[in-house]
């Protein structure tokens, strides 16, 4: 990955911390601290090409299928997709607002936000149904890939570990998974809550290759995820991306209650310092 | 010997996929000898998901958005119950084309108990936007349900009892109407839906014996109704009796309360089905119906007894 172009994600992220903040903080809705901890995953996936896509055709048969199965992370990738132009920058103005396409946690109940296959507002469904098209992919002999995006939180969902034991068996080598690993659900600490480590051995003993990256290094994500299409396991992939919830505002990083925080006022100033 | 629902609509289901690849059957670890043959012959459009219920249904999901027809086959109670929060985020918010196939009707598992039982799944999948809820009397119907989940978008949950009844309607049957006359009586009006269709006939006889006329209508398809046609059917008596195998307070008999409600017509009711609670093992399904006062005699005197009130 040359230099110049990891500058050139750095700057895109930042400038989607921002979105991010200006988004919630307009509607006092959204999760900014779960959003802003996916945000070099998002932007690589996207921005760094990782994914094969084609905003002008989003439904193009070819693309790859990605599915943002943490919906609280949601509010991080409506900028990702609109400054691709999968839908009208109008689109981020409306977040929250009648007649829009975007919601906290994914659009309308059709889940047709484009550039997506689904942002789904309920926890643990996105592996599952990933499984489901990887599967149909094979059977098909479609050569698209499909990625899913889970929170650490989300893995507390007995559906995870079916999807997990299902991917595993079926070999599913198109199958992706990446769990944004900030550490930290709605109120508290995960492994103080309820302990979910060592995630890596649970996935490896599930039929899984399991690799854990730091999901705010572009090298590590793109190490992790180079050769997507030419992996030699024939196991499905789970990259464990160990994040900082509220990565870029103080107010927020690692706070064990950030997850419901919206910076207003004095904090909101001193967030849109610190993310310029 | 005619044959089960299960087997009738399996056999259907395995001509199609024969011919459409595409058509996709998961198994949560349930079984039937009309099954064997898919698995063995179609292996790669078979999926056994384990017993593991939410995870069926977001394969099914992902299939059905890869573009695959696909029927989730299941003891009643575990596939709308074990999955409702899946069921009514990918197949209700999405209109996707996965048909719940689910085998135990009410108290068809009699002995297994009140775990196995379906008592609110009408209920349940009533209240899912877009859903299409089938009920089965008889094998010719569940044939036609195989064919009319295929060709028809959106999904479906398709109710099926675990015993044989002898079957009603002769083969080739449109069922497109969702509800079949199948007796005509000036009395009042008796709706039933699954096996209690079958009961419905015999009170019917009793009922005769007893110098009341009824009419008899299987109510197969439960959403969406075929409204219209419904309130033509009950406005002909006035008097309307529902007959389910499903909790009192949440089937067809408060479904169709609510239409005649909203319809302002002058049409007296009456439901008939199992009381909200649950029955611990209770020596068979006949114990259980009299029990409930689901049995012949008891559904007989029940409406005679109605009726006789609403003399005064």
């Amino acid at each position: 990955m040359p230099g110049r172009k990891i500058a050139i994600l750095k700057k895109k992220a930042r400038w989607v911390r921002r979105q991010i903040l200006e988004m919630c903080a307009c509607v006092g809705e959204g999760r900014v601290a779960s959003s802003l901890s996916c945000v070099e995953i998002l932007v690589a996936l996207f921005h760094g090409r990782i994914l094969r896509f084609d905003p002008a055709n989003p439904r193009w048969e070819e693309r790859d299928r990605f599915i943002l199965s943490k919906s609280p992370g949601a509010v991080g990738i409506y900028p990702v997709l609109s400054d691709l132009g999968f839908f009208p920058e109008k689109e981020i103005d409306n977040f929250c607002k009648p007649g829009g396409l975007l919601g906290p946690y994914g659009g309308d109940v059709t889940g047709d936000i484009p550039g997506v296959e689904a942002v789904w507002g309920s926890l643990g469904h996105g592996l599952g149904v990933g499984a489901g098209l990887a599967l149909a992919g094979k059977l098909d002999g479609k050569k698209y890939m499909t990625v899913v995006l889970l929170g650490d939180g989300e893995c507390y969902e007995g559906s995870i570990w079916e999807a997990a034991m299902f991917a595993g068996h079926h070999r599913l080598d198109n199958l992706v998974g990446i769990i944004d690993r900030n550490g930290i659900c709605t109120i508290d600490f995960t492994e103080k809550c309820l302990r979910l480590d060592p995630l890596p051995s649970k996935w490896r003993s599930f039929g899984w290759d399991a690799v854990t990256i730091d999901g705010h290094s572009y090298e590590e994500i793109f190490d992790s995820l180079a050769d997507l299409r030419n992996r030699r396991s024939k196991k499905p992939l789970m990259i464990i991306a160990n994040t900082v919830k509220g990565k870029g505002i103080s107010l927020l990083e690692n706070n064990p209650m950030g997850h419901i925080i919206i910076p207003s006022g004095e904090q909101l100033k001193k967030a849109r310092h610190e993310l310029k | 010997m005619n044959l089960s629902m299960r087997d009738a609509f399996l056999d259907e289901i395995y001509n199609i996929a024969r011919k459409d690849r595409q058509v996709m059957l998961l198994s949560n670890d349930f079984g039937a000898p009309s099954l064997d043959k898919f698995r063995a012959e179609l292996a790669t459009q078979f999926i056994h998901s384990g017993i593991a219920e939410q995870n069926m249904v977001n394969v099914a999901a992902g299939l059905a958005m890869a573009g695959k027809t696909v029927y989730m086959y299941s003891i009643a109670p575990f596939l709308p119950l074990r999955c409702y929060e899946q069921i009514r985020v990918h197949l209700s918010f999405r209109n996707l084309k996965v048909t719940g196939v689910a085998v135990g009707a009410g108290y068809s598992y009699d002995l297994s108990g009140p775990t196995h039982q379906a008592l609110e799944d009408i209920a349940m999948m009533n209240a899912l936007p877009g859903m299409t809820i089938y009920n089965a009397s008889d094998s010719v119907m569940a044939k036609a349900f195989a064919r009319m989940t295929y060709t028809d978008p959106g999904p479906k949950y398709v109710r099926f009892d675990r015993e044989k009844f002898p079957d009603i309607y002769r083969d080739n049957k449109d069922f497109s109407d969702g509800l079949a006359v199948l007796r005509e009586g000036r009395d009042l009006t008796i709706i039933a839906t699954g096996i209690m269709v079958h009961r419905a006939f015999s009170v019917a006889d009793e009922l005769k014996a007893r110098s009341i006329d009824a009419s008899v209508v299987d109510l197969f398809r439960i959403k969406p109704l075929n409204e219209r046609l419904l309130l033509e059917t009950a406005a002909t008596s006035r008097r309307l009796i529902t007959l389910e195998e499903h909790f009192i307070n949440s089937g067809i008999g408060s479904i169709i309360s609510g239409l005649v409600t909203e319809s302002g017509r002058d049409i007296k009711m009456k439901h008939i089905g199992i009381p909200n609670r649950y029955y611990s093992q209770a020596g068979g399904r006949k114990e259980l119906h009299r029990l409930c006062g689901l049995d012949v005699e008891r559904v007989t005197s029940r409406i005679q007894e109605w009726c006789k009130d609403k003399h005064k």
